[in-house]
């Protein structure tokens, strides 16, 4: 439970402003965002390694902002294990216990416990300099595991290891902490590991929470384009478009191009009326894109041309990545989304060219290759709008925009 | 040398070139092993030699020398010394190493602070010994560890203005301790006179006024204490004459039954009033504190004290290194994995006790091994602090190997075979330590 929680750093720099995130009894919180958001600050300052600077941190019923660590009653799993190496692994997980002063044989019998659960029986007295990255942090997991704490809190827990462990990893610790019914908050960056694990998962940016929500809601309804585009892979594509009317439909135009917007999102999102002729941010996920070629009859007005820069086969799907002449969009969201893959300079030269880069996930038997043109059929019902200005979701429920603007500052 | 071994497959039968091999191999080593040999390896050889021939160095004695060195005294004594040295300062010298370097790290101006405990590494041994010899010596006055010692122990026992002082009426006043105790009793109304004499006058404060006797007023017991001495002679014993001074700042006591019911300080005319007395009889007390001497600190250079004395300075000298290399052990250590130790429950000393510390043992070892062996071979403090006195007391084996070989005795055959003995002791520190680093490489 954090109540307004900041942390100002002595520079003045501030990591965490007004966090507000209340986990329930045994949920698995997610806290995502790009690298410098402040999400691992918010772990340790649950945790009592950093200083809170302003809020409070609750822990059950208990206010514990002056609580040291040891006192908290919280296991944390750190990104690079941080296992004592000179102790046996055995003793690693026994740690904590010992502290506490639990009879031996209590830890005995957890140990054991926790090193069967983990799979780790076998290395139970190897030092942790034997083990590999994957055994390590099980053993980082065991630790936490055995002390049967009120709250695991795990930094980066699988950012170590190799594609494939991680993986593995990433369904184990769902797995464990649905065992235990243990209260989890969980920091990465990796948005696959957010939307697979989370209860709920809270999305930061610059030290501010933009939204938390189960992660379907998440991905169906962003509040704001910095969500929008973080949330999926591949990310959501933005681009300028606006909005017109004629002969009773609306549509939205992007360049030269135009959509018909699908009458049940129209009803979804009341407040699009009150764009019509004016800029909006306009959210296409590239799943809902298809080579025309390859999908059944369409109408025309649901149809985008554009020029194939790449195609990707994946075998199962294929990655189309195409310019559409229209302008990108160019906002601080759009600017920090593209700098944490590291396309910040392509994005500001297409804004020069107004064109903009776009990627849809195609059926892999498109035929579709460099250089081509392509028509693309667009779901139109699944579009997303974003107020161009403010960055937030155009819906027009008014509780809801209510809600995300107080997060934003 | 393992090197020649890798091209050997390419190597045809036939010996040619092998020797060349060797050539090239000997050209690479040569200046090396020419300089090795020149300035470590034949002096070695040679002190060995050496320790088996006679003082000019032209008959052979066998192990006379060594016999003869562990008959003398004086070896003895050093050898005693080093061990003592051995046994105590490496160990706290890495012990308050540790302590430093541990303190330092939550200190807000942490490289300046040690910086500053580095500092004495920069300074040779011999000008530190000058400097030790200048802070142990015994007046206060001019050196600096009298000097606080016996501000400290001022501050807890505070020494008399007037020691050495006696009364100038011996039945009026007597012995009482270090104080003085009036032999007649007073009470209220009354006017004791208490005169003092064997006070140099440099000794009475510069705020002492003319000494008068006063009147005492209704229910009050009064009187005066002054240097009843006139100068240039003349003045009558136990009256104030118009010279004389008082002696401010005397603590006076007034006992009933041997109780001190009422105390009180002279002014700086000598006069002294003890207001609301009950009626009845007193005695008047001169406190012991007034007459109390001046302590004069320790003797930091006796024979007794001379090594620990000498040890602090080294460990002035050698705690800034221990501090510097157990620091770097420090920040070798994960922070992370201490922030675990916390959040697993432990208290900061738990997570120094189970974490640090264990951590820190290779360090700690490599840090205690270098430091016996620089013990072991202590020379340029134990020669410059101690006076000539009591250098023998102080006395270290390498010091006696210079004194033997180039003192008065000049005797280089006993020299070397002293030199070969305290090889022998660092030579088993040294292979500790080279183990260590052969094992921390791989």
């Amino acid at each position: 439970m954090l109540e307004g929680v900041e942390k100002v750093y002595p520079d003045g720099t501030q990591a965490v402003a007004d966090l507000h995130l209340s986990i329930g009894d045994g949920e698995f919180i997610v806290l995502v965002g790009p690298s410098g958001c402040g999400k691992t600050t918010a772990l340790r300052m649950v945790a009592g390694l950093e200083e809170i600077s302003g809020g409070q941190v609750r822990i059950g019923d208990r206010v514990v902002n002056g609580v040291p660590p040891k006192d908290r009653d919280i296991a944390m799993v750190f990104q690079n294990y941080a296992l004592y190496p000179h102790l046996s692994v055995r003793e690693n997980m026994g740690f904590g216990l010992k502290l506490r002063k639990v009879p031996a044989a209590e830890i005995d019998k957890r140990v054991e416990e926790a090193g069967r659960i983990l799979g780790l029986e076998d290395l139970l007295d190897r030092k942790p300099r034997n083990l590999s990255g994957g055994q390590r942090q099980r053993v980082a997991m065991g630790r936490a595991i055995v002390r049967e704490p009120q709250a695991f809190l795990m930094d980066e827990p699988l950012s170590n290891l190799d594609a494939k462990l991680r993986v593995q990893m990433r369904a184990e610790i769902a797995r464990i902490q649905r065992d235990l019914d243990v209260t989890t908050l969980y920091v990465t960056h990796d948005q696959t590991e957010a939307m697979t694990m989370g209860d709920r998962v809270a999305v930061m940016r610059k030290g501010l929470l933009q939204q938390v929500d189960a992660p379907q809601v998440l991905y169906d309804r962003p509040d704001n384009v910095f969500v929008a585009g973080f949330i999926g892979s591949p990310a959501m594509n933005m681009v300028q478009a606006s909005i017109e009317t004629s002969n009773g439909a609306t549509f939205v135009c992007l360049g030269d191009q135009r959509l018909r917007i699908a009458d049940e999102l129209l009803a979804a999102r009341p407040a699009l009326a009150a764009y019509e002729g004016r800029k909006v941010v306009l959210g296409i996920r590239p799943e809902e894109m298809e080579d025309a070629a390859c999908a059944g009859e369409n109408p025309d007005d649901r149809r985008l041309r554009a020029t194939v820069d790449l195609v990707e086969q994946m075998g199962s799907e294929a990655y189309v990545h195409f310019s559409l002449k229209a302008p990108p969009v160019l906002t601080d969201d759009t600017r920090e989304l593209a700098s944490d893959v590291g396309l910040d300079d392509q994005l500001e030269r297409r804004g020069e060219k107004a064109t903009t880069a776009m990627v849809a996930r195609v059926s892999p038997r498109t035929r579709a290759a460099k250089g081509d043109s392509i028509d693309l059929v667009v779901d139109t019902g699944r579009l997303h709008f974003f107020d161009i200005d403010s960055s937030l979701a155009v819906w027009g429920d008014p509780d809801r925009a209510a809600t995300t603007t107080t997060t934003k500052t | 040398m393992s090197g020649g071994g890798t091209v050997a497959p390419r190597r045809p039968p036939g010996g040619g070139r092998v020797s060349r091999r060797w050539l090239v191999a000997l050209a690479f080593l040569g200046p090396a092993l020419v300089l090795l040999g020149a300035i470590v390896i034949y002096p070695i050889v040679f002190t060995v030699f050496r320790s088996f021939y006679d003082r000019a160095g032209d008959a052979f004695v066998g192990m006379d020398n060594y016999q003869q060195m562990f008959a003398s005294q004086r070896t003895r004594t050093a050898i005693k010394n080093n061990m003592i040295w051995v046994a105590v300062a490496p160990a706290i010298a890495t012990g308050v190493g540790l302590i430093v370097a541990v303190l330092a790290e939550r200190v807000r101006w942490q490289t300046a602070f040690k910086v500053a405990v580095f500092m004495p590494m920069a300074i040779s041994g011999l000008a530190t010994g000058v400097i030790f010899r200048l802070v142990y010596e015994t007046e206060p006055e001019r050196g600096l560890a009298n000097a606080v010692v016996t501000t400290v122990a001022g501050t807890f026992r505070s020494s008399g203005e007037y020691a050495g002082a006696r009364p100038s009426q011996e039945d009026a006043l007597q012995p009482a301790g270090m104080g003085y105790l009036t032999a007649d009793t007073f009470s209220p109304g009354d006017t004791a006179p208490l005169g003092l004499l064997a006070i140099r006058p440099s000794e009475v404060p510069d705020s002492a006024e003319e000494a008068v006797l006063p009147q005492a007023g209704a229910g009050e017991l009064a009187g005066a204490v002054w240097l009843d001495f006139s100068r240039g002679g003349g003045g009558e014993r136990g009256v104030p004459d118009p010279t004389e001074v008082g002696l401010p700042g005397m603590r006076v006591e007034a006992l009933q039954a041997e109780r001190v019911v009422a105390a009180t300080e002279a002014r700086a005319d000598g006069t002294f009033v003890f207001t609301g007395l009950e009626p009845g009889d007193y005695r008047l007390r001169l406190a012991e504190a007034n007459f109390r001497p001046p302590w004069g600190g320790v003797n930091w250079l006796s024979p007794t004290l001379v090594t620990p004395a000498v040890i602090a300075a080294w460990l002035w000298i050698w705690v800034g290194f221990a501090m510097i290399v157990i620091g770097a052990g420090l920040a070798a250590i994960p922070r992370d994995v201490l922030e675990a130790a916390r959040v697993d429950g432990a208290s900061e000393w738990q997570v120094f006790r189970r974490v640090t510390a264990p951590l820190l043992i290779p360090v700690l070892l490599v840090v205690l091994v270098t430091l016996v062996i620089n013990v072991l071979k202590i020379f340029d403090l134990v020669l410059v602090i101690p006076p000539g006195s009591v250098q023998d007391n102080a006395n270290v084996i390498a010091l006696e190997m210079w004194r033997v070989s180039f003192g008065g005795a000049r005797n280089q055959g006993l020299g070397s075979a002293l030199s070969v003995f305290l090889f022998l002791l660092v030579l088993p520190a040294m292979a500790f330590n080279i183990k260590r680093f052969r094992s921390e490489r791989r």
